[in-house]
């Protein structure tokens, strides 16, 4: 395995109780942009928490930056992580809640302070910076979060699920970050179970289903699978009906129907799509939309194809 | 690189961010309400004092500093102290980790042990911001009837004193019940009102096992002959001296908080998805 890994397993295994969470897993993970893709249940969430040292190892090893993780606090001076769960210190304002985490790792309250400042001002919420965090929309609480992890400028940031709930400008102005992030010589560790995120950060790809990796590499040739099987996507809008309307002449769209206050969408095209909503975002001609999120029912169908070929 | 913060340093920034949350939670406002209620039974025994004379208890009549004595007794340590304790002390980390906000404490670069330092000095300020203001108020509307504020000033210092070590105490004792349980808070009340109540009344040396036995060598008013129970506790009345009391609550709150510490830093937090 080559020392330029940011992280190294060997024969990682995780298991609570009777289920498995992760299987026998060996792998190094080179420095860049790299996604951790898996349906619900695969693993992800298990991988993100051994990464991060939140869990120790049920049986083998893992080295994040060359040092190993468990029971180690000075490795989260190079390490950023955001979590998956939408929780928080609700009654902080979000410049509050940033400046605080940002001092535990050391820095003075004054640097505290402008790091948080940076970090808020780098995912767009200045304007918001002094609200609770109580009031924030979605996608404001996805943002906050990552500033958070990327306010003691980290060597390697984590990023579970991040993408999670954000509008289509917000989520392009995000994977943009994370692509400048990826560029600037940082390493980015991403976690989605859509396939199209992932590919718009990177082409480097760990597959994982079941507690397993399925593939590591390059994410054409997972591309050229998924792309077989419809993608499933829900938008919640200010005009959820005329945004369908406006997708019904779309030849890529399969399907469509309302649910839940938003419209699920099936497309065979999830690139052209994306595209297409991120202009009627943009425009702004149909008001906002306020979340896209997908179910992995398409890519838990890819994962039962590469289980079984 | 920084360099890493120091476990007390780390801790100070944890309770800088915890005090809040704590104060403001639904908990402490239950609980304010609990503290509350000695407030309410010093303000009716007042108005009864006003209107009727002294309050009269068993064809006695009762001055204000016995009657605060006895307010103290029944109310604040047997009662309040450990409430607060078990109810704070085993929550320290069990909340975050319910609210799933622990992954933001664990992924800094500050040991756990830190982490739950720092929360249990936002416990301890916690419960002292509810528990001072509302023995103070006791004795101002309880001691004016028939006693003199002045004169019995210093053994409310030694009222005050004594119900902050004993918050102490219990409240590392239940950290670390908390941090080593799933279910701490059914043990931790057994512990507070089963155990520490009985042994009390045992003859021996097994009462030695319990903070209450050392708590109220600290409380400087006569124990009030209220029940058959305290009857009996009269009957085997055993209280160390002052310093070994004071010592022994010293060391419960030491190696209560540095077995928490311990437990955290070792135990995995499996968040529930």
């Amino acid at each position: 395995m080559s020392s330029a890994n940011i992280v190294a397993a060997e024969h990682l295994s995780k298991w609570y109780g009777q289920v498995i969470g992760l299987n026998d897993v060996t792998l190094g993970v080179p420095a860049g942009i790299t996604g951790l893709l898996g349906p619900n249940g695969a693993g992800k969430s298990t991988f993100m928490k051994l990464i991060t040292g939140q869990l120790k190892p049920s049986k083998g090893g893992i080295t994040v930056l060359g040092e190993p993780i468990w029971e180690n606090p000075s490795a989260y001076f190079r390490i950023g992580f955001c979590p998956e769960q939408d929780k928080f210190y609700e009654r902080m304002t979000g410049r509050e809640w940033v400046t605080a985490l940002v001092g535990l790792n050391g820095v003075s309250e004054a640097a505290a302070a402008e790091m948080a400042a940076r970090a808020i001002e780098t995912v767009d919420l200045s304007d918001v910076a002094d609200k609770k965090i109580a009031a924030y929309s979605k996608g404001m609480r996805q943002r906050i979060k990552l500033a958070q992890a990327l306010a003691h400028d980290p060597e390697l940031l984590i990023l579970d699920e991040p993408l999670s709930g954000m509008d289509p400008l917000v989520r392009r102005k995000t994977i943009r970050l994370i692509k400048e992030w990826g560029r600037s010589g940082k390493s980015v560790i991403v976690s989605s179970h859509i396939l199209h995120e992932i590919e718009s950060m990177t082409s480097n790809i760990l597959l994982i289903n079941q507690g397993r990796i399925l593939a590591e590499g390059n994410v054409h040739q997972i591309r050229d699978l998924i792309d077989e099987h419809p993608h499933t996507v829900f938008i919640r809008a200010d005009h959820t009906r005329e945004l369908a309307r406006e997708f019904l002449t779309d030849a890529e769209v399969l399907s469509l129907k309302f649910e839940d206050g938003g419209v699920v969408v099936q497309t065979g095209r999830p690139d052209v799509f994306y595209a297409r909503l991120t202009e009627l975002a943009a425009s702004g001609e149909l008001g906002a939309i306020h979340e896209v999120t997908s179910p992995d029912d398409n890519l838990q169908a890819v994962f039962q194809y590469l289980v079984k070929s | 690189m920084t360099n890493r913060p120091g476990v007390l340093a780390s801790a100070v920034r944890v309770f800088d961010l915890s005090l809040g949350q704590m104060l403001w939670s639904r908990r402490s406002v239950f609980l304010a309400i609990l503290v509350g209620a000695p407030m309410a039974m010093a303000i009716a025994v007042r108005m009864v004092a006003v209107t009727r004379g002294l309050p009269v208890i068993n064809g006695a009549g009762l001055s204000g500093p016995t009657l605060f004595g006895i307010l103290i007794w029944m109310l604040f340590v047997r009662f309040v102290v450990p409430v607060l304790g078990v109810f704070y002390g085993t929550s320290l980390i069990a909340d975050e980790v319910d609210d799933k906000t622990i992954t933001y404490l664990f992924t800094r670069p500050v040991p756990r042990s830190a982490v739950l330092l720092g929360k249990y000095l936002s416990y301890l300020a916690c419960v002292v911001l509810l528990v001072i203001p509302s023995v103070v108020v006791v004795y101002f509307l309880i001691i004016p009837i028939g006693g003199s504020v002045g004169q019995s000033f210093p053994s409310l210092l030694e009222d005050l004193g004594m119900l902050i070590v004993g918050l102490a105490a219990y409240g590392a004792l239940f950290a670390f019940v908390g941090a080593s349980l799933k279910r701490p808070l059914i043990v931790g009340l057994v512990f507070a009102f089963g155990w520490e109540q009985t042994v009390l009344l045992i003859p021996g040396y097994l009462k030695r096992l319990s903070v209450a036995y050392y708590l109220q060598a600290l409380v400087p008013h006569a124990m009030p002959q209220d029940s058959s129970i305290s009857a009996l506790l009269q009957v085997f009345q055993e209280f160390p001296p002052v310093w070994v009391s004071l010592v022994s609550l010293t060391g419960i709150t030491v190696l209560g908080l540095w077995l928490a510490g311990k437990t955290v830093e070792k135990r995995e937090y499996v968040l529930e998805q």
